[in-house]
C-alpha cells in the first residue's frame, strides 16, 4: 500500500474524567473517502479536533505523508493542507457568506481586503454544492442547513488535500447531501482524501471506500475497506454487541375528543398562508417539507415568537393565543424541541442539572422561591437514566459532551416536566443508530400513553417510522397529507409528488385539510 | 459561595484550553481561596513594613468601611452582570438613591429607617426603568444604562441646586452619626466587647451578601437570572420570563447602588451629588476579580466581597507606605494583573492533574 497521506498512531486524549481517545490509529490514503463510524461520545469530533491541532495530544503521533508533525494549531493544520468542517456551526453570524466562506483566505491586495473580490470564489464554491444563495447575505439569516452547506462551501475554499467533514450531512435534506457527494467524488477523483463522520449508514455505504469505527475512544477497526463489511457488522462493532431493530408495540390514535393541536387558516408574518392541520391526542403527525418550507418558523409563529396574522389556534379545544413560549409551556403545557441545539436548545456553559431541571423549577420551588438542588438532582439523574445520557458527573457542563449527549439534554427537560404537547424540530440529528432507536421508542410510547406529538424532520425514513401522518409543506403552505402506510418507497413517492405540486393517482392522497 | 458553574475560557466549542470542571479539580484551584490568600498576605506584609496598618480606629476602620460600601457596589454591577447586562450608571443611581434619602431626612423629618427605605425605594425604582427600557427596546444595556448615566447626573445636580443651599443636605436623623462612626466596640454583652475595627455599617454588606448569596444558590429566580445571561434564546424557549428577568435584574442592581449611595452618604455625614461619583470601575474590578463572568451565567457572591478586599488593602497599603497616587496606580494595575494570571496559572496546573489521573 502506498504512503499514506495524513496518519496517527496511538493517538491518546484525556478530559477530566473520560478516557476520549485511547490509543486510535487511523491511516488516510488520497483519493479515498474514509469513513469513522462510532457512536454518540465515541470519540469522533475529538479526533477529528486532534488532526486539526485543535486539541494537542496527550499520546501518539501524527504523520504528514510520512513525516511526524506536531500541529500545535488549526492555522497550522490549514497550512499543511487539512481542512475541515467541525460537528457545530462555526460561522460568523453577523459577516457576509462570501466573507465566511473566504475567511481563512481572504482576497487581498496590497494588504487591503477587497469585499468585490470575494464574490466570485464564494459563488463558484456555492454553486459546486448547488446552492442558490447570494454571497452578500448575511449568514445569521439563513437556515441552518444553508449554514451547514455555507461551512462547506468555506472548506472547499481553503482547497485541502485531506478534508475533514464531521457529520456535515446531518440538517440536509437527501436532495442536498445527494449534491454534496457528487462534490466529494469530484474531489476525491483530484487526489483528496475526504474523512466522512456520519449517522446514516446508508449514505457511508453509499459514498466510502474505507471505514475505521470508534467505541469508547478506541478504534475497533481500523481503516478497513468497507466492502468487507455489512451493515450489521458496523452496527455491531459500534455497539459492541447485535443490535437488533425491536418492532414497536401498535398504538392507536385517540380522535374521539377534541383535537389536542387545531390549526386553521394560519398566516403568519413569516408569509404562511392557509396553514390547517390537527393533531389528536396520542396522535404523531409529521411536518415534511425541503429546507426553507417553513415548518420551523410555523412552530414558532404559534409559539408566540412571530406574529401569526390570521387564523384560529385551538389547543385541547379552547382557542388560545399565545404570546410567548412560556405562557405555551406553562398555560398549554406545549413543549418545543428546537432544532437549533447550541443557540436555543442548550446552556453549554451551565450545568446538566440546571440545563434538564430548568422547567420544573415552578413546581420545585418552595415558599421563599428557594430550589432544593437534591430534588433538582433527582430529575435530571432520573432523565439521564431514562435516556441513557453518558457524562461524567451531573454537575458537569453541557458544553463538554458530545453532540448526540446534548441532543438528549434539550429533550430531557421537556419530559421533566409535565408536557401534554410536543413539538420535536428534526429530534434525531446528529444522533447514532442505537440512540435514534431509542429516541424513536420514547416517542413512540410517549404518544402511546396519550401525548400528542408534531414531528419535524427532513429525515423521510424518520417519518416513515413513526408519523401516523404526514402533513407536507412547500413554500409556507400545506400542500396536503399522507396517511403513512410505513412504506418507505410508496410514501417517498406521495410526498416528492406533492412537494412538486402533481396530483397523484392514488386515493389516499387528499389535499388540504382531513381530520383522522 | 461559586453558584454557577466554572465557566471555560472563551469560545466554547473549541476549547483550545479545556473547560475547567469545578468539583473535580482540587480545592487549592478555587479562585475565592487564592483571592483571600492574597489579600492576607499583602495585608500581613504591609503591617510589616507599616505597623500602622493595623491600628484599628484609623486604618483598619476606615478601610472595612470603603470595604462595605464598595462591595454593594460590587454586588449591584455582579447582578446585572449576571444576566449579561451591565450597569455604567451605578454610581448615579446611587446619587439618586442617596438624593431621596437626604431629602427625606431634611425635608421630611423622616426617621432614620424609613429614609432609608425612600432611598433604596427610589433606587429600586430607578433600576427597574432602566430594565424596563432595555426589555423593551432591545437596545444594549450598555447605551442604555450609558444614557441614564447621563440623565441622572443632569437630574441629581439640578435637584440638589433646586432644594438645597449649598448643594447638600445637611441636617441628618438621629442615628446616622452613630451609623458612620460606631464600631463593633459600641456593642457589648456584659463585658465583652466587639473589634473596634469593624463598623457597624458592615451589617448592610453583610445582609446583601446573605440575601445575595441565597438568591443565586438557592432561588428559582437566582437560576433563572443565571440562565438568561447564560443564553437569552435558549431561556426564552424554555420556559424562562427573560424580560422580566432583565428587569428583576436592574432593579436589583438600582436597589444595591442606593444602598451604597446611603452607606457613603452615611460615611461623610452629607447627601451631595457627587456620591458615587468613584463607583464604576471599582464596581467592574470587585466583580471581575472575584470571578463574575462578563459575558454572564456565572456570578460569585463571595467573589465580589474579596475582590473588593484585595483592591482596598493594596491601595490603603501602598498609602501608608507613601506612595504616589501616579505610582500606585502602576502598583495596583500590575498585582491585579498577577492576582488574574496566578488564577489562570492555577487551573492549568490542576487541569493537567486531573488529566494524569484519567
Ligand atoms: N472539551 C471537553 N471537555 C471534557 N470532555 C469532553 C470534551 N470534549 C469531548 N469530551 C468527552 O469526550 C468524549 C468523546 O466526545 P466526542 O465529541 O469526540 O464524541 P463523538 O464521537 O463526536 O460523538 P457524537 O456522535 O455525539 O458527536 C465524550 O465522552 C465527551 O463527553
Ligand atoms: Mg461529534
Amino acid at each position: 500500500m502506498s504512503e499514506p497521506l495524513l496518519a496517527c498512531e496511538d493517538i491518546v486524549k484525556v478530559f477530566p474524567g473520560v478516557r476520549a481517545l485511547d490509543q486510535v490509529g487511523l491511516r488516510l490514503q488520497a483519493g479515498t473517502v474514509h469513513a469513522l463510524l462510532g457512536e454518540n461520545g465515541a470519540g469522533k469530533s475529538t479526533l477529528i479536533k486532534v488532526l486539526t491541532g485543535v486539541h494537542a495530544p496527550d499520546g501518539g503521533r501524527l504523520r504528514w505523508q510520512g513525516d511526524e508533525v506536531h500541529l500545535r494549531s488549526p492555522l497550522e493544520a490549514g497550512r499543511l493542507g487539512i481542512g475541515v468542517v467541525h460537528q457545530e456551526r462555526n460561522v460568523i453570524p453577523g459577516f457576509s457568506v462570501a466573507e465566511n466562506i473566504t475567511l481563512q483566505q481572504p482576497p487581498a491586495r496590497r494588504g487591503l481586503i477587497s469585499p468585490a473580490a470575494m464574490i466570485g470564489p464564494a459563488r463558484d464554491c456555492l454553486q459546486e454544492l448547488g446552492l442558490d444563495l447570494d454571497p452578500r447575505l448575511p449568514v445569521r439569516e439563513l437556515s441552518v442547513a444553508q449554514q451547514q452547506l455555507v461551512e462547506i462551501a468555506k472548506a472547499l475554499h481553503t482547497d485541502s488535500r485531506v478534508l475533514l467533514l464531521d457529520e456535515p450531512t446531518a440538517s440536509l435534506s437527501p436532495g442536498e447531501a445527494e449534491r454534496l457527494f457528487e462534490v466529494i467524488r469530484r474531489l476525491t477523483a483530484r487526489g483528496t482524501c475526504v474523512v466522512f463522520v456520519s449517522h446514516k449508514l446508508e449514505e457511508v455505504f453509499a459514498l466510502c471506500d474505507t471505514v475505521t469505527v470508534l467505541r469508547d475512544g478506541r478504534s475497533v477497526l481500523e481503516s478497513a475497506p468497507l466492502s468487507e463489511h455489512t451493515h450489521d457488522d458496523i452496527v455491531s462493532l459500534m455497539v459492541g454487541r447485535a443490535h437488533a431493530a425491536t418492532a414497536f408495540t401498535p398504538r392507536t390514535v385517540d380522535a374521539s375528543g377534541p383535537a389536542a393541536l387545531s390549526l386553521t387558516g394560519i398566516a403568519t408574518a413569516a408569509g404562511h398562508e392557509d396553514v390547517s392541520f390537527d393533531v389528536a391526542t396520542g396522535e404523531i403527525v409529521g411536518l415534511y417539507g425541503l429546507v426553507g418550507a417553513g415548518r420551523s418558523e410555523l412552530v414558532k409563529a404559534v409559539l408566540g415568537l412571530d406574529r401569526v396574522h390570521s387564523g384560529e389556534v385551538r389547543v385541547h379545544g379552547e382557542p388560545a393565543s399565545i404570546s410567548s413560549p412560556r405562557q405555551a409551556l406553562h398555560r398549554y403545557g406545549i413543549g418545543y424541541l428546537t432544532e437549533n441545539r447550541k443557540e436555543e436548545g442548550v446552556f453549554l456553559d451551565q450545568p446538566i442539572t440546571r440545563n434538564i431541571a430548568v422547567t420544573v423549577w415552578r413546581k420545585l420551588a418552595g415558599a421563599l422561591g428557594q430550589v432544593s438542588s437534591k430534588r433538582e438532582q433527582a430529575v435530571a439523574q432520573d432523565l439521564v437514566d431514562r435516556l441513557g445520557i453518558r457524562l461524567a458527573r451531573l454537575g458537569q457542563n453541557a458544553g463538554e459532551l458530545s453532540g448526540g449527549n446534548q441532543q438528549k439534554v434539550s429533550l430531557a427537560k421537556w419530559l421533566a416536566t409535565d408536557t401534554r404537547l410536543l413539538i420535536v424540530d428534526e429530534p434525531t440529528v446528529g444522533v447514532d443508530v442505537r440512540t435514534k432507536h431509542a429516541f424513536h421508542e420514547l416517542l413512540w410510547e410517549l404518544a402511546r400513553d396519550g401525548m400528542p406529538i408534531v414531528l419535524i424532520s427532513s429525515d423521510l425514513g424518520e417519518m416513515v417510522t413513526l408519523a401516523d401522518r404526514v402533513v407536507v409543506m412547500a413554500g409556507h403552505r400545506v400542500r396536503g397529507q399522507v396517511a403513512n402506510d410505513h412504506d418507505y418507497e410508496r410514501m417517498s413517492q406521495r410526498i416528492i409528488r406533492l412537494i412538486h405540486d402533481r396530483p397523484a393517482p392514488e386515493a389516499a392522497v387528499e389535499k388540504g385539510r382531513m381530520t383522522p | 459561595m461559586r453558584t454557577a458553574a466554572v465557566a471555560p475560557d472563551a469560545g466554547t466549542e473549541e476549547p483550545q484550553t479545556p473547560p475547567r470542571t469545578s468539583d473535580r479539580l482540587p480545592f487549592w484551584v478555587n479562585q475565592r481561596l487564592g483571592l483571600l490568600v492574597l489579600t492576607i498576605g499583602l495585608a500581613l506584609l504591609f503591617g510589616a513594613l507599616r505597623p500602622a496598618f493595623f491600628d484599628a480606629r484609623l486604618v483598619l476602620f476606615p478601610l472595612l468601611r470603603d470595604i462595605s460600601t464598595l462591595t454593594v457596589v460590587a454586588l449591584a454591577q455582579m447582578v446585572v452582570l449576571s444576566v449579561g447586562h451591565m450597569n455604567l450608571a451605578v454610581g448615579r443611581m446611587a446619587a439618586f438613591g442617596a438624593l431621596f434619602a437626604g431629602f427625606g431626612y431634611d425635608r421630611l423629618g423622616l426617621p432614620l429607617p424609613l429614609g432609608l427605605l425612600l432611598c433604596l425605594a427610589a433606587g429600586a425604582a430607578i433600576g427597574a426603568l432602566t430594565g424596563w427600557i432595555i426589555a423593551r427596546t432591545g437596545v444594549g444595556s450598555f447605551v442604555v444604562t450609558l444614557a441614564m448615566d447621563f440623565a441622572l447626573l443632569g437630574l441629581v445636580s439640578l435637584a440638589y441646586s433646586a432644594l438645597t443651599e449649598n448643594a447638600a443636605f445637611t441636617s441628618t436623623p438621629a442615628g446616622l452619626d452613630e451609623l458612620r462612626a460606631y464600631s463593633l466596640a459600641d456593642i457589648c454583652v456584659g463585658p465583652v466587647c466587639g473589634s473596634p475595627a469593624i463598623p457597624q455599617i458592615a451589617q448592610f454588606t453583610v445582609l446583601a451578601l446573605i440575601a445575595l448569596g441565597f438568591l443565586y444558590s438557592c432561588t428559582r429566580i437566582g437560576r433563572e437570572l443565571l440562565l438568561t445571561g447564560a443564553n437569552p434564546a435558549a431561556a426564552e424557549l424554555s420556559g424562562i420570563p427573560t424580560k422580566r428577568r432583565v428587569v428583576t435584574a436592574h432593579a436589583l442592581s438600582g436597589l444595591l447602588a442606593a444602598l451604597a449611595g446611603f452607606m457613603a452618604a452615611a460615611g461623610t455625614g452629607t447627601f451631595r451629588a457627587s456620591i458615587g461619583d468613584d463607583f464604576m470601575l471599582p464596581s467592574f474590578l470587585g466583580a471581575v476579580l472575584g470571578g463574575t463572568l462578563l459575558t454572564g451565567g456565572v456570578v460569585s457572591v463571595v467573589g465580589a466581597l474579596l475582590g473588593t478586599s484585595l483592591v482596598a488593602v493594596i491601595r490603603k497599603g501602598l498609602d501608608l507606605l507613601g506612595v504616589g497616587l501616579e505610582s500606585l496606580n502602576i502598583y495596583l494595575g500590575c498585582v491585579l494583573l498577577l492576582a488574574l494570571s496566578a488564577d489562570r496559572v492555577r487551573n492549568v496546573l490542576s487541569y493537567r492533574k486531573v488529566v494524569r489521573s484519567t
